[in-house]
């Protein structure tokens, strides 16, 4: 397959992109008031249809974690990340702490093992920010 | 009427087909003639060399190669069949225009110079080409445009149906020939015929090859608007 | 708005034989569609009919809004990259003078550029370049002249990966400062993946897949681990192929997974892999069942 900066064919490429994106306003790369690349920049970085990365941008709108300035571009809105990392928050119980639980079951390791283990992995990567 | 110049011009962009062609066909054609004049010096009377037609025969090909090769590409450039066709059917007509007077003003050289100084008729042709300039000029270039256009008929039957459709084109061709004889023979006016042109005058003739390019044409026009590439 | 490219019930047959079975589809302005299918199924008579260099015997195609044959009109702001294509016997540069002669829009830099990125010698005749070449010739026609309908059949028969690279960077970036119709029929799907906002799969003369890329992707995934899980989690499901060794299972299962199919897949130790737009598109084919010994049908 044709490189594509990392994008995959298992999931839309619009849904991929907007979740890059996303991931750099949780994470802090892309501040709140700072202007995220245009679609043909987007286009060009993923090599992918500008159509694509317009919806990608387009779904991140619809969240309200962006805003288009007229005539300048668009830029990552007030409070953007805040409210992301409060969603993701939320799925992270599911997505990462339930199969956690379920496959540590699976292996025998109760609940207080399991909790030692997590602080034992947490110490080993110089602890973890919360 | 852009599209029309702009095929022409594309048309021409093969200049050996179209120019080069053609003239050094000539050249070395008269060049050849003069060459067998000048080895015979013991001729005084006139020689009438007749390898004028090289270029008459020349300029079928010219038509049908002019076509053949160039017709896929500029339907690919999204020019119509229509389009094309008129182009070079502007382009064949500004051809045979400037190449006749090329031959008009070669035969007034000839004139001048006693045959190029051998008695030599190679670009005066009695009867067809003997008359004043300008009429030799008009009998040139309805021959010249003749030509073309029959050459350009054949290029569009080949890139229509290839091989078979250019030998079944041929075939038809000889076909009508032998129709139109059989015709004046079994209405018994072989002799009515020979006084018809007997009688017809170079203007006259210039005008039948006239109407003759012109239903050429006709027939290429009609058989390149279902042609498929 | 009146679609770029509108098919409707064509059909052509050569000779008794159906070489385009009742084919509709509209194309909107302004997007970059891919043409996929094997090879005879249909893919270059559909594109020169929509060129209007062949004929259909029945239906209606309208490009732009009117019908492409002998209109200049629609005519004037098309091109079509042919695989096949006969070249006049030209040098390459007077080729690409010429073509610029037929094109309001053409840019001449653009032309250069991809010229000297092809590294196409201009003075050497075109039936001297090798298949390669040819076709690299094809494409800067096909960029340069930034026609609003611009097709492309098999463009890059013959051009090494990097000038294909080259190919889908350009189309790319001239597609971002022009926009235009572009339809692409190629057979290198999983290449041209990134490109295509849309794909339309023909097989036998008919359309059997016109869809988004990106309803596509993540629409199909492969299953495969222990057997009886594998029986397990495609209970239920859509199943498109199974195949199957010892105690080892591996099934297509269609349709998008969630969340909590992915957990109780990795529960159920199953390896998880989605199907590139490739192999959907060889599902949408119908791809011939594998001459395994030892396997269960769907």
């Amino acid at each position: 397959m044709r490189e594509m900066a990392g994008l995959d064919e298992g999931a839309p490429l619009f849904v991929q992109v907007a979740e890059r994106l996303a991931d750099e306003i949780a994470d802090g790369t892309l501040p709140e008031g700072e202007r995220v690349p245009s679609t043909n920049e987007l286009a060009a970085y993923y090599r992918i249809n500008p159509a694509t990365a317009a919806k990608g941008i387009a779904m991140l709108t619809d969240d309200t974690l962006l805003e288009k300035r007229r005539g300048i571009g668009m830029f990552v809105a007030a409070g953007a990340r805040t409210r992301l990392l409060a969603e993701r928050r939320k799925r992270f119980a599911e997505r990462y702490v339930q199969p956690l639980v379920a496959e540590a079951g699976r292996l025998g390791i109760d609940a207080d093992e399991l909790v030692t283990l997590i602080r034992e992995s947490s110490h080993g990567q110089g602890g973890t920010r919360p | 009427m852009s599209t029309w110049i702009s095929v022409a011009r594309y048309q021409l962009t093969d200049r050996y087909t179209f120019v080069t062609g053609p003239w050094t066909i000539l050249g070395l054609d008269f060049l050849i003639t003069a060459a067998i004049v000048l080895g015979y010096p013991g001729r005084n009377g006139q020689v009438y060399a007749g390898a004028l037609s090289a270029i008459y025969v020349y300029l079928v090909v010219t038509g049908a190669l002019g076509i053949a090769r160039q017709l896929p590409f500029a339907l690919a450039l999204g020019v119509s069949r229509r389009a094309f066709y008129a182009g070079t059917t502007l382009l064949a007509a500004a051809i045979a225009a400037v190449y006749a007077l090329g031959l008009t003003v070669l035969q007034l050289i000839e004139r001048a110079t006693g045959g190029w100084g051998l008695k030599l008729h190679f670009f005066r042709v009695p009867y067809l080409l003997s008359g004043p300039w300008y009429l030799s000029w008009l009998t040139s270039f309805v021959g010249l445009a003749l030509m073309l256009a029959w050459g350009m008929w054949f290029g569009i039957v080949y890139r229509r149906w290839n091989l078979p459709g250019l030998l079944g084109f041929i075939a038809a061709q000889a076909v009508a020939v032998a129709l139109v004889l059989v015709i004046i023979g079994g209405a018994d006016a072989w002799s009515s015929a020979g006084r018809f042109f007997k009688a017809l005058t170079v203007e006259g003739l210039t005008g039948l090859l006239a109407v003759l390019a012109v239903a050429l044409l006709a027939g290429g026009y009609a058989t390149v608007r279902r042609l498929t590439v | 708005m009146t679609p770029a490219i509108s098919v409707a019930g064509l059909s052509r047959r050569y000779r008794g034989q159906l070489a385009l079975d009742n084919v509709s589809f509209d194309i909107g302005s302004g997007s970059i569609t891919g043409l996929l299918g094997r090879n005879g199924a249909g893919k270059t008579t559909l594109l020169r009919i929509i060129a209007g260099h062949e004929f259909a015997s029945a239906g209606s195609v309208r490009v732009l809004g009117a019908r492409p044959v002998e209109n200049d009109h629609v005519l004037r702001q098309m091109v079509f990259v042919r695989e096949d294509q006969a070249y006049p016997d030209f040098r390459v540069g007077k080729a690409v003078q010429a073509a610029s002669w037929f094109y309001p829009n053409w840019s001449h830099e653009r032309a250069g550029a991809l010229l000297e990125e092809f590294r196409l010698p201009l003075n050497r005749k075109i039936k001297k370049l090798s298949r390669g070449m040819r076709s690299a010739l094809g494409i800067v026609i096909g960029l340069a002249a930034r026609a609003e309908i611009t097709l492309f059949d098999e463009p890059y028969a013959g051009l090494d990966p990097v000038a294909r690279q080259i190919f889908y960077d350009w189309l790319l970036a001239d597609y971002a400062e022009h926009p235009r119709t572009v339809l692409l029929s190629t057979h290198l799907i999983d290449e041209a993946a990134g490109l295509l906002e849309r794909v339309m799969v023909i097989d036998r003369g008919q359309i059997v897949l016109n869809s988004g890329t990106d309803e596509l992707r993540g629409g199909a995934t492969s299953v495969s681990g222990p057997a009886i899980a594998v029986a397990e989690f495609t209970s239920g499901r859509p199943v498109w192929n199974r195949r199957r060794v010892a105690a080892q299972e591996s099934a297509v299962v269609a349709g998008a997974l969630d969340e909590a199919d992915r957990a109780r897949a990795a529960a159920l130790h199953l390896h998880l892999e989605p199907l590139t737009l490739q192999q959907l598109v060889v599902h949408a084919v119908g791809s011939p069942e594998p001459p395994a010994r030892e396997r269960t049908s769907a």
